[in-house]
């Protein structure tokens, strides 16, 4: 009797102590992951705000003596060269990647809703083709394209990047959104065809609203997709004028190998708009991974 | 005199089989409409240059991009590539570095996916913090683990020399021993949070009642990850994977702004070396037929994608 | 109101046919009910009827008119569906306004008509509330309201209790039954349970495999159903069906069990059996037209109780005969244990006769 009760207890105390180890490694791991994730970026932000010299000091200083804006404020000063070539290259990355996003929730959301709703021939065949074109590198694309860019007169045009930007968007975006309106009954619709709606006026007054979060998710893919394109870009333009962030930075630091502030403070400031912009809507995001992706 | 109505005579029932699939069609056909842009913009960018680059792989080009002076040469082309030892040595480098970085990628972003699984104070913090890399352009990254790397002014190096680890910096990017590495290391700080956030969802469609009855059955904290989690994820896994792989198999940007493939081929990559052949030396038909090649792969690791997906697919039922 | 014709109604999807050939006629202000197991093609038929579905072939006719090829915003129905589908979006008084708008009705007569309606489902109170925020049974009652502010033809209903639970839906089975009476409205409701279509319909359509089984008023698909199927779907329990087979015994009409024992057939039952083209027959005996015995008595049939099922007003008791259960309710004063033998006597007048090849009635000529 004693004995099955000491067994039971000491049973328990072993269980506790083996979660408890699950659990301490589980914290280490994040703790690790942490400093993985994190230090690349703390010192890229401290950097930025050294001097020159301060940078290229040994051994280097893990936060400076003396942080100074100098870089930021050569970057976003309209006055000189550096800031005015910085803000349009800004200027020409929101451009591009505002014309795509809007491009491609226009084109992703009839034809997720098509996929889900629809089993029209061919149906299986052409959401598959979609999905391949996640397969294919740029560097594939990228020399007939940039002929046929050529031919119909897009070179150095931000119309050849949003076209190029708009199908490496496209199959995710149509993936995320056929979850989402697979997830929306189809008697929602039914109803409101019978409430006297047409079909364009059910899709539009009723699935529309019901499916902002994957619209909305599929709008900040699109955007940190074309705001950080970089190869395409690369290839197309030319012209010191039309380059997006990506490249123009590099175009710029290529020349200047030693100004690793001024690096770092460019890198900074191009990584800000996408990460706030996906910080604030992340839980949209995971939502659309979750019901999209995920759950079937 | 009858008036026969266009609607009428659309729904007039054709007989033969195929003229049942374009009937089927025609019934559809405002369906289509909502394909259409999707599609159009596909074939545009898609079909279009798939064919012109199969096309260009049997050419040899003048350099100068005269590309209407092409003159055929059949298989030279992929002859000359099987027949390189660059060759060799951009897909030995090209299986490391995808596998590499697709296994720890894949792994990290599991395993924090798990351990951020518990509530716990700060934890959408944590996790915000761990998908920043993922989101930031890999641009920047480049630039960062660059400063970081660096052989001089490094803070590695620095930090190695100062614990009396090293002599002096080592040159992490300049040595043909450390540079693949190095380089992979950066690709998995970019990589892993798309696993952490893709297994996160999954692990949110787990049911709760599985788990808890395999508690009362009687199995520990390993156990009901190893017989409900893990088996209920296989499917997101796979499908994880495949992404990943073929991400890391289409890099460019990483090893081409750190290293530009240096030194000495070590850090080159099919992708990174296909972009030299085309726009570096301009030998547009070797590097057509490099995309041919790589064309056929990526169509064999597209095969299990899709059947990976079509899985899931099937699984939904056919509503 | 309006009065419903489905004329050879037919619906394939791809080679399979989902209703065959349906004609029925649904009168100004009647309530028929589509009643069937799941994948019988009631459902289907009722988003032919809606314009949800396209039809293949036949026609479909609401009021005067042929509505084939007509969206199902023109014509002139209203349908509650299983799950509610209330718009999640929207507040219930805008799910009770959204029909009128898209009428462009003028803004008072909408807010009249939604108030009207509100008041008269009782549900004044929960007219800016979200649809998540109510009960199942005030969900079902948003949307009867929903297809009621319209003033429809015809309203359709499709499986409307099946997401509530047993206590509510009885209720509000009363509720649409007093909802039917106060209208006078026509109404086509589909459901699955056949107890449903008995205590709510006027007539109800027994559907089964795409087909069209029996079209009748309650009453009379539950005293003479016309098949096997029929017999078996309709009432609670189901009615037993025995398998046996037609012989004579001294120049009478019997029917005998590969068992050994044989049961005698009145007069009326032995005329039905002589127009039958097989030898095969199906006894079907409702569970209160048999009567039990503890004691041998003349006429009835040894068996062994299997088992014993009180319910408070009546037991039921399960027992094999020829290899098929028989369900026989007895009054709870009369005690039977599991495996005590019994003797069961079948009432020749309520007994049903069917031929056990072709499944059908036998009817006396």
């Amino acid at each position: 009797m004693s004995t099955i009760a000491e067994t039971a207890s000491r049973d328990q105390i072993r269980r506790r102590q083996r979660v408890d180890g699950w659990r301490w490694a589980g914290r280490l791991f994040l703790v690790f992951m942490l400093l993985y994730t994190a230090l690349p970026m703390v010192w890229m932000l401290s950097t930025s705000i050294k001097s020159g010299f301060a940078a290229m000091q040994f051994s280097p200083q893990l936060w400076p003596d003396q942080p100074t804006l100098a870089s930021y404020q050569k970057l976003l000063d309209p006055q000189n060269s550096v800031g005015q070539d910085f803000l349009r290259f800004f200027w020409n990355s929101l451009i591009v990647s505002t014309a795509t996003t809007i491009l491609s929730v226009i084109v992703a959301v009839p034809a997720a809703y098509a996929f889900s709703r629809f089993t029209f021939p061919g149906r299986n065949f052409l959401f598959f083709a979609v999905l391949l074109r996640n397969m294919f590198p740029a560097v594939i694309f990228l020399v007939p394209l940039f002929i046929l860019m050529r031919a119909i007169g897009l070179v150095n045009t931000h119309g050849s990047l949003v076209l190029t930007y708009l199908t490496f968007g496209l199959p995710l975006a149509i993936w995320l959104l056929k979850g989402f309106y697979d997830n929306i009954p189809v008697q929602l619709e039914q109803a409101a065809r019978i409430d006297g709606a047409t079909r364009f006026q059910a899709f539009m007054l009723i699935v529309m609203p019901l499916s902002t979060p994957g619209i909305i998710a599929t709008a900040i893919y699109s955007f940190i997709g074309a705001w950080n394109e970089y190869i395409y870009a690369y290839t197309f333009l030319s012209k010191n004028e039309q380059l997006t962030l990506p490249v123009g930075i590099q175009r710029f630091f290529s020349e200047n190998t030693t100004d690793f502030p001024g690096l770092m403070a460019a890198s900074f400031m191009m990584s800000v708009p996408v990460v706030v912009l996906f910080l604030l809507l992340q839980r949209y995001f995971v939502r659309a991974l979750t019901e999209g992706a995920v759950k079937h | 005199m009858t008036i026969v109505s266009g609607k009428a005579e659309a729904r007039r029932p054709l007989q033969s089989g195929r003229s049942d699939v374009l009937r089927k069609m025609w019934e559809h056909r405002a369906d289509y409409a909502y394909v259409l842009p999707a599609i159009a913009v596909m074939l545009v960018v898609i079909a279009y240059p798939i064919y012109y680059t199969i096309e260009l792989s049997f050419f040899n080009t003048p350099p100068g991009l005269q590309l209407r002076d092409k003159i055929f040469v059949g298989f030279n082309n992929y002859t000359a590539i099987l027949t390189s030892g660059v060759f060799w040595q951009v897909t030995f480098n090209t299986l490391i570095w995808t596998a590499a970085s697709t296994f720890f990628s894949f792994v990290l972003g599991f395993a924090a996916a798990l351990a951020l699984h518990r509530d716990f104070i700060g934890r959408g913090v944590l996790r915000a913090i761990l998908i920043i890399p993922w989101v930031i352009s890999a641009v920047a990254a480049s630039y960062i683990w660059k400063w970081i790397y660096h052989s001089d002014f490094g803070i590695i190096g620095a930090v190695l020399v100062e614990l009396g680890w090293a002599e002096r910096p080592p040159n992490f990017i300049d040595s043909v021993s450390t540079v693949l590495p190095s380089l992979i290391v950066v690709n998995i700080w970019r990589e892993f949070p798309f696993a952490m956030i893709m297994m996160t969802a999954g692990l949110q469609t787990v049911p709760e009642q599985l788990l808890r009855a395999a508690k009362v059955d009687g199995a520990n904290a390993w156990q009901r990850f190893w017989h409900v989690t893990f088996p209920h994820l296989r499917n997101v896994s796979t499908v994880t994977i495949l992404l990943l792989a073929v991400a890391n198999f289409n890099s460019f940007i990483i090893p081409w702004i750190m290293t530009g493939g240096g030194p000495s081929n070590a850090s080159h990559i099919w992708i990174t070396h296909i972009y030299e052949l085309a726009f570096g030396r301009q030998r547009w038909g070797v590097a057509a037929a490099y995309s041919v090649l790589l064309f056929l792969i990526l169509m064999t690791l597209g095969y299990f994608y899709v059947r990976a997906l079509s899985s899931n697919e099937r699984k939904e039922g056919n509503a | 109101m309006a009065h419903v014709v489905l004329k050879d109604l037919v619906k394939t999807y791809g080679g399979f046919k989902a209703v065959n050939e349906v004609s029925l006629t649904v009168n100004d202000g009647e309530f028929v009910a589509l009643v069937g197991p799941s994948g019988c093609g009631k459902t289907t038929t009722l988003n032919l009827v809606a314009g949800l579905t396209s039809v293949t072939s036949g026609d479909i006719v609401i009021g005067d008119r042929v509505v084939n090829d007509l969206d199902p915003k023109d014509r002139d129905i209203a349908m509650v569906f299983q799950n509610y589908a209330l718009y999640p979006q929207k507040s219930v008084y805008m799910n009770l306004a959204f029909p009128l708008q898209m009428r462009k009705l003028p803004r008072d007569e909408i807010d009249r008509k939604v108030r009207e309606a509100a008041r008269v489902l009782d549900m004044t109170q929960l007219l800016e509330r979200k649809p998540r925020e109510l009960s199942g049974g005030q969900q079902q009652r948003v949307a009867l309201g929903r297809a009621l502010v319209r003033d429809p033809a015809v309203f359709l209903m499709d499986e409307p209790l099946s997401n509530l639970d047993a206590k509510l839906r009885v209720q509000m089975r009363s509720e649409i039954k007093r909802f039917h009476q106060d209208l006078k409205a026509t109404i086509i409701y589909v459901t699955h349970d056949q107890l449903e279509a008995v205590t709510m319909a006027d007539r109800m359509a027994v559907m089964n495999g795409g087909y069209l089984q029996q079209y009748d008023s309650p009453a009379q698909v539950f005293a003479h159903p016309v098949n096997m199927f029929v017999a078996s779907f309709v009432g609670s329990p189901a009615m037993s069906l025995i398998p046996l087979e037609a012989s004579t015994a001294n120049g009478d009409a019997v029917l005998t069990s590969a068992e050994g024992w044989s049961l005698a057939l009145s007069e009326a039952n032995a005329r039905k059996i002589q127009g039958a083209t097989t030898r095969k027959i199906v006894l079907g005996a409702r569970h209160s037209t048999i009567k039990l015995h503890k004691s041998a008595v003349a006429g009835a049939i040894p068996a062994k109780a299997y088992t014993v099922e009180p319910t408070g007003d009546v037991t039921f008791v399960q027992a094999f005969l020829s290899g098929a259960i028989v369900n026989i309710s007895v009054s709870p004063k009369i005690a039977v244990a599991p495996d005590e033998q019994i003797w069961l006597e079948f009432d020749q007048e309520r007994m049903h006769l069917f031929d056990g090849e072709t499944e059908m009635a036998l009817r006396a000529n």
